[in-house]
């Protein structure tokens, strides 16, 4: 046992760890934060995705220790104050969900991409979830709800300047 | 697992003196992609794990005024958002970029590539064609090894168990000098359909006034490919260089791989990997100032 520090969607938790967790099992198993899924356990699928430290990682291959003092975001620190992120709203609104299992990860991929580009190509969104696997939708419409929160988050800047 | 100690490094000194402890029942953990995989297959089983990812000591790329040092925490992510890898450095930079994933390269790092030595390693091919130098440490002082040599002789120079791998440096690219990298097939495809080459190419009035050409997947290591490199120099990117180059690595290919199954496929896929390096040697130089 060991006891960790970190910041998980803007919370500070002190938790003991046993060493050999992996950050996947910390957030699911020990913490119940289970929107962050598990497929294959090895880097390829992406299911697990989560932002460490302002980086997009497979929370797979982390062990628990190495969160010590990082800062998370999972899935479930997406919404704000009962509302969907943008970005949540557009895979809806642009039907990009089917069985649902790897949109966590594939949220988290287009949120850890925009905060990096804010305004990228078709290609570099595809790039950009390169990690990803799906196993139902073809990936198109994953695209289509990425451009849509693009043009949600710049309107929501908007709104935000015009209300000053 | 047999894990039961586990430490978050907060220094070079510190992690040194912990592989001097612990020794052989010790592993490194950098960004986790090969090691925390291979602990889940049970081919590792380490007592102890060192964490080194939040070492900053070790993830700082420092640019002088002719040379590159990586240290070996850096990731592929942050070399490829470098801006310090002018133009002529492009190779180094498309090897890392296609490295598995975003969040592969987000973790991954240049000492887990070098350290992990798999054949199908991607960064080493363009680090060995930059003449790198691995810096090593323990607490019984550093030492310097070409990476060239590293996997040659791994008996000898590889990484002792008290040893941390502390940065990786090489000579910048001169001006009329470009490096490629050119690559076949997934890291998880068969053996036989993976392999890359990496060339430093200098040229002057036309003529190939310098080369160094690094293979990956195509010997048991990441190695120097020194026919090629003969069969290249001084020659004219006139004359049909493509046709000297294939010339020279097959030969050396048919000495090397004799007998395995995977040869013939071998030969003919070189030919394309070398075509776009030397293409892209041509298409990078018109960018490089002459
Ligand atoms: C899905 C997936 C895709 C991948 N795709 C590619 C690819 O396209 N190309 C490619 O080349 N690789 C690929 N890899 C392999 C891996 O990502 C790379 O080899 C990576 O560079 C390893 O670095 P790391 O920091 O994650 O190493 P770790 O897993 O942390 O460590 C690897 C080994 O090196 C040792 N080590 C690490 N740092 C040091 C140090 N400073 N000193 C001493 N020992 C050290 C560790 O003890 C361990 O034995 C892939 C892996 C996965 C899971
Ligand atoms: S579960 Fe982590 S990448 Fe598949
Ligand atoms: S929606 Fe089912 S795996 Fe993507």
């Amino acid at each position: 046992m060991m006891e960790i520090q970190l910041i998980i969607n803007d919370i500070n938790y002190k938790v003991d760890i046993d060493v050999n967790m992996r950050l996947i099992d910390l957030l699911r198993d020990k913490l119940g934060l289970t929107g962050t899924k598990e497929g294959c356990g090895e880097g390829e699928c992406g299911a697990c995705t989560i932002i460490m430290d302002g980086e997009s990682v497979n929370s797979c291959l982390v062990m628990a220790f190495q969160a010590n003092g990082s800062n998370i975001i999972t899935i479930e620190g997406l919404e704000n104050n009962g509302e969907l992120d943008p970005i949540q709203r557009a895979y809806m609104e642009e039907g990009s969900v089917q069985c649902g299992f790897c949109i966590p990860g594939l949220i988290i991929s287009t949120k850890a991409l925009l905060d990096k580009h804010p305004n990228p190509t078709r290609e570099e969104i595809r790039e950009g979830m390169s990690g990803n696997l799906c196993r139902c939708t073809g990936y198109n419409k994953a695209i289509d709800a990425a451009q849509k929160a693009i043009e949600y988050l710049k309107e929501g800047q908007n709104d935000f300047k015009n209300s000053w | 697992m047999t894990l039961n100690q586990v430490y978050n490094g907060s220094s070079i000194q510190q992690v040194m003196e912990l592989l001097k402890e612990y020794k052989e029942d010790a592993k490194i953990i950098a960004g986790g992609t090969d090691i925390v995989v291979a602990m889940r297959e049970g081919k590792l089983a380490p007592k102890v794990l060192i964490d080194i990812s939040k070492i900053e000591d070790l993830s700082e790329i420092k640019v002088e005024r002719d040379s590159i040092e990586i240290g070996a925490g850096v990731t592929y992510t942050q070399l490829v958002e470098n801006g310090a890898f002018g133009k002529n450095l492009k190779g180094l930079i498309k090897a890392c970029s296609m490295v598995g994933s975003p969040q592969i390269r987000n973790k991954g790092t240049i000492g887990g590539n070098i350290a992990n030595a798999a054949p199908a390693a991607d960064s080493i091919p363009p680090l060995i064609a930059l003449g790198a130098r691995l810096k090593i440490g323990s607490t019984r002082g550093y030492r310097e090894v070409l990476l060239e040599d590293y996997f040659q002789k791994l008996k000898d120079h590889g990484l002792r168990n008290d040893e941390l791998l502390i940065s990786i440096g090489f000579m910048k690219a001169k001006d009329k000098e470009i490096l490629s990298f050119s690559k076949l097939g997934l890291r998880k495809a068969l053996a036989i359909s993976r392999a890359t080459i990496s060339m430093l190419i200098g040229i002057d009035n036309g003529i190939i006034h310098n080369i160094v050409v690094a293979s990956g997947s195509i010997g048991k290591f990441p190695m120097r490919e020194i026919e090629v490199e003969k069969s290249l120099l001084g020659r004219s990117i006139d004359e049909d260089i493509l046709d000297l180059a294939v010339d020279s690595l097959q030969e050396s290919m048919d000495k090397r791989l004799e007998g395995r199954s995977t040869l013939p496929y071998k030969r003919r896929a070189i030919v394309s990997l070398l075509e776009e390096a030397l293409r892209e040697s041509n298409i990078y130089r018109s960018e490089v100032k002459l």
